[in-house]
């Protein structure tokens, strides 16, 4: 062998190894999403990331993570060029994840709904979300959070409430005991506008009921001509002036949550996450809650989903990778990394506190549910719901003004 | 030879001084100017592939259809108002009880000057906790004077709310005014002020008719600063407040930055930010050569 032919062959070895090294990293997949905020979801997200690059030689998953509006200025950056993620992450709801979805971000996925059968290992109310959207199917979802009526069972009693209510009317029964001995029956946080919001939201699910309350949501009927409207700034109103644990304008939901711990109220409007923080902060035996009974059998929660964007150059791998991320094993082995429950229906439980089961019972019960107001309007509207809420709420606006002022801003935004 | 005259041309060593800083003002300062105005005539939401022209639709939406634009202009203008009336008062009343010869008046300068360098966002935690209605200074204090009664809504009542606001303004805010005005102070002639004491001026006379006019440059300074960082408040009020409680303590600075940052509409808020601009321009330019002419008059 000459020192030629050598040459020639160590430069061709060298060539079919990168060429080799090109391939087997030539399939890449890109996810952004937040920041956690937990090691342990961090490293619940590399574990998934690795165990697939595992199961499938040759792939590279990249996470890149940001603050929230880092991350949604990125994903507007993203979209005016070719660059960007295979998939995202964003809040589902027309408001949020709607948004781009509308922009022709989110690629409609029912086919790989159908390919994989996802339909068989979601939460139904946790998929329901990927339904919301014109156009197919978008999104698979990431976690899904309930919101319900936490109450402290000791002030409960003190005001002689002996059972929970059924429905609206009963809890408004209940707020006036509580208030009669002198306990504020709920807190809230003002400075947040989405907290106050929760009640509006719920009292309007429950002055209108389901199809009326989607259609106000919808911006499809008119806020003034719908008597359930107004009737539900005053009922917002009425909870503020007397039932609301005052001053709560100038004060935010953390505070509101210390205000609860400490006995100052009787209620907090909260999300399944709730319960690891009241673990943390007292007695869960203190505690116990229920459903905002509003009668339409929907619950009230939101979810937070993973997107494939229409920019991706490998669909397929994005759907298999989400596919991965959300199967039985999966999901079991993560369990509790990134909520109290999982979007997997097949996950199974052990050691459960009583509060998580009964967040795991009604997760099971409803296969329905009715978004937070903020991820259901678009952002603009979101922000004048905010405002004429929180006007209603000082009284420094009658209900009646409230659905015209949000009606005004609807027909103005043409 | 002929290189060393061009280089030693001063005209030429001005050009390249200054030519750095120019391009990177241009980039970074007229560019981005620019654009907002060219974008407010446009609507987009940072997601579309194309920016639709609009024409002076969104001034006309801004003016005409937004429920907070004018009262984001309303407080603007109070905030402004109040920061060039009060702020510097008392950073002159503090400059010149700082300028005698008192018993640690470094260490005291020095604490009165300490907020300055806080971020204001900073300030804004801070002050947040203050006005807690529940636990927070104010109401500790007022309750344990038994003037619980007293004790309110501070940041979530809209009545009172940007006075609140205002409240952790002034408290960062006068420490520069009073450095600007020490400054001043220490320019002050003091052989004018020993012949106006000789000739039996009082100290209020001293202060009208000797201090007072040496520090008219300082005063020009410090109240066009005023009013151009109180124009663009906005730190502040976001980390108090966020612009509420219901909007009611909008400023159009944080109007803008809300419209193009948290809801998107890009278009609304550089219209938003000209309009600032226009304001900020309309008082600053005026004022500005109201007392230059007022300065060469006095030379």
């Amino acid at each position: 062998m000459t020192l030629t032919s050598a040459v020639s062959r160590a430069a061709l070895a060298g060539g079919l190894l990168l060429a080799g090294t090109s391939l087997s990293s030539a399939e890449e997949l890109t996810l952004w999403t937040l920041n956690f905020s937990s090691e342990a979801s961090n490293e619940a997200f590399n574990k998934i990331t690795s165990g697939f690059e595992a199961a499938n030689p040759g792939v590279k998953v990249t996470i890149v993570t940001r603050g929230t509006d880092d991350h949604k200025t990125a994903i507007r950056v993203a979209a005016g060029t070719d660059k960007g993620p295979d998939i995202y992450f964003m809040w589902a709801g027309l408001g949020l994840g709607g948004e781009y979805v509308k922009a022709g971000l989110s690629l409609p996925l029912d086919k790989y709904y159908a390919e994989y059968k996802w339909d068989d290992e979601l939460v139904p109310a946790a998929a329901s979300f990927s339904r919301i959207y014109e156009g197919g199917r978008h999104g698979v979802p990431f976690t899904f959070k309930g919101e319900a009526l936490y109450y402290n069972k000791a002030l409960f009693e003190k005001a002689g409430i002996t059972g929970t209510p059924a429905n609206y009317d009963e809890l408004v029964v209940d707020a006036e005991k509580l208030k009669a001995a002198g306990i504020p029956a709920i807190a809230f946080g003002g400075t947040v506008n989405w907290h106050v919001m929760r009640l509006m939201d719920v009292i309007l699910e429950a002055k209108c009921g389901a199809d009326k309350h989607d259609a106000l949501m919808n911006m499809t009927v008119d806020w003034t001509k719908e008597a359930c409207a107004t009737d539900s700034f005053a009922e917002l109103d009425k909870w503020a002036k007397n039932y609301i644990l005052s001053p709560f304008m100038g004060i935010d939901q953390a505070q509101s949550f210390n205000l609860f711990v400490a006995g100052r109220a009787a209620m907090m409007l909260e999300g399944d996450w709730l319960v690891q923080q009241l673990a943390e902060a007292g007695n869960l035996d203190d505690y116990d809650l229920f459903p905002f009974p509003t009668g339409t059998n929907r619950l009230y929660g939101f979810a937070e989903y993973h997107y494939v964007s229409t920019k991706s150059k490998n669909p397929d791998l994005a759907a298999k990778f989400l596919d991965y991320f959300n199967s039985t094993e999966v999901q079991q082995s993560v369990l509790g990394k990134f909520s109290t429950s999982s979007i997997n229906k097949h996950v199974v439980y052990d050691n459960l506190r009583p509060m998580d089961k009964k967040w795991l019972d009604i997760f099971n019960t409803y296969d329905k549910v009715y978004m937070n107001g903020d991820q259901a309007f678009p952002l603009d509207v979101t922000t004048e719901y905010f405002r004429v809420i929180n006007e209603v709420a000082s009284g420094n606006m009658a209900p009646a003004d409230a659905a015209a002022a949000l009606q005004t801003f609807i027909a103005n935004k043409g | 030879m002929a290189s060393r005259a061009i280089w030693s041309d001063t005209r030429v060593q001005a050009a390249l001084l200054l030519g750095p800083a120019l391009v990177i003002y241009v980039v970074f300062a007229v560019f981005p100017m620019l654009d907002v105005i060219w974008l407010s005539f446009f609507k987009w939401n940072g997601l579309d592939p194309v920016k639709v022209y609009v024409g002076s639709a969104n001034y006309v939406d801004v003016f005409t259809k937004d429920p907070v634009f004018w009262v984001a202009f309303r407080n603007t203008v109070i905030w402004t108002a109040l920061s060039v009336a009060i702020p510097p008062m008392i950073g002159l009343a503090l400059a010149l009880g700082l300028n005698q010869p008192i018993f640690g008046r470094n260490t005291l300068r020095a604490v009165y000057y300490l907020p300055v360098i806080i971020a204001p966002i900073a300030v804004a935690t801070m002050w947040r906790w203050m006005y807690d209605p529940f636990f927070g200074l104010f109401g500790q204090i007022l309750t344990s004077l038994g003037l619980q009664s007293w004790v309110m809504d501070w940041l979530g009542d809209r009545d009172i709310a940007l006075y609140s606001a205002f409240g952790a303004y002034v408290w960062q805010s006068v420490g520069f005014s009073m450095v600007l005005f020490l400054a001043g102070l220490q320019g002050v002639n003091k052989s004018l002020v020993e012949a106006a004491r000789i000739d039996g001026a009082g100290r209020w006379a001293i202060f009208r008719y000797v201090t007072l006019p040496a520090l008219r440059t300082t005063l020009t300074i410090v109240l066009v600063l005023a009013i151009i960082s109180s124009l663009k408040a906005f730190d502040i009020v976001y980390g108090l407040t966020g612009g509420g409680p219901a909007q009611s303590t909008q400023m159009l600075a944080l109007w803008a930055f809300t419209q193009s940052m948290q809801i998107f509409d890009f278009g609304r808020g550089s219209a938003i930010s000209v309009v600032l601009l226009g304001v900020t321009l309309a008082i600053v330019i005026p004022y500005m050569r109201w007392t230059q002419k007022r300065e060469e008059a006095s030379e």
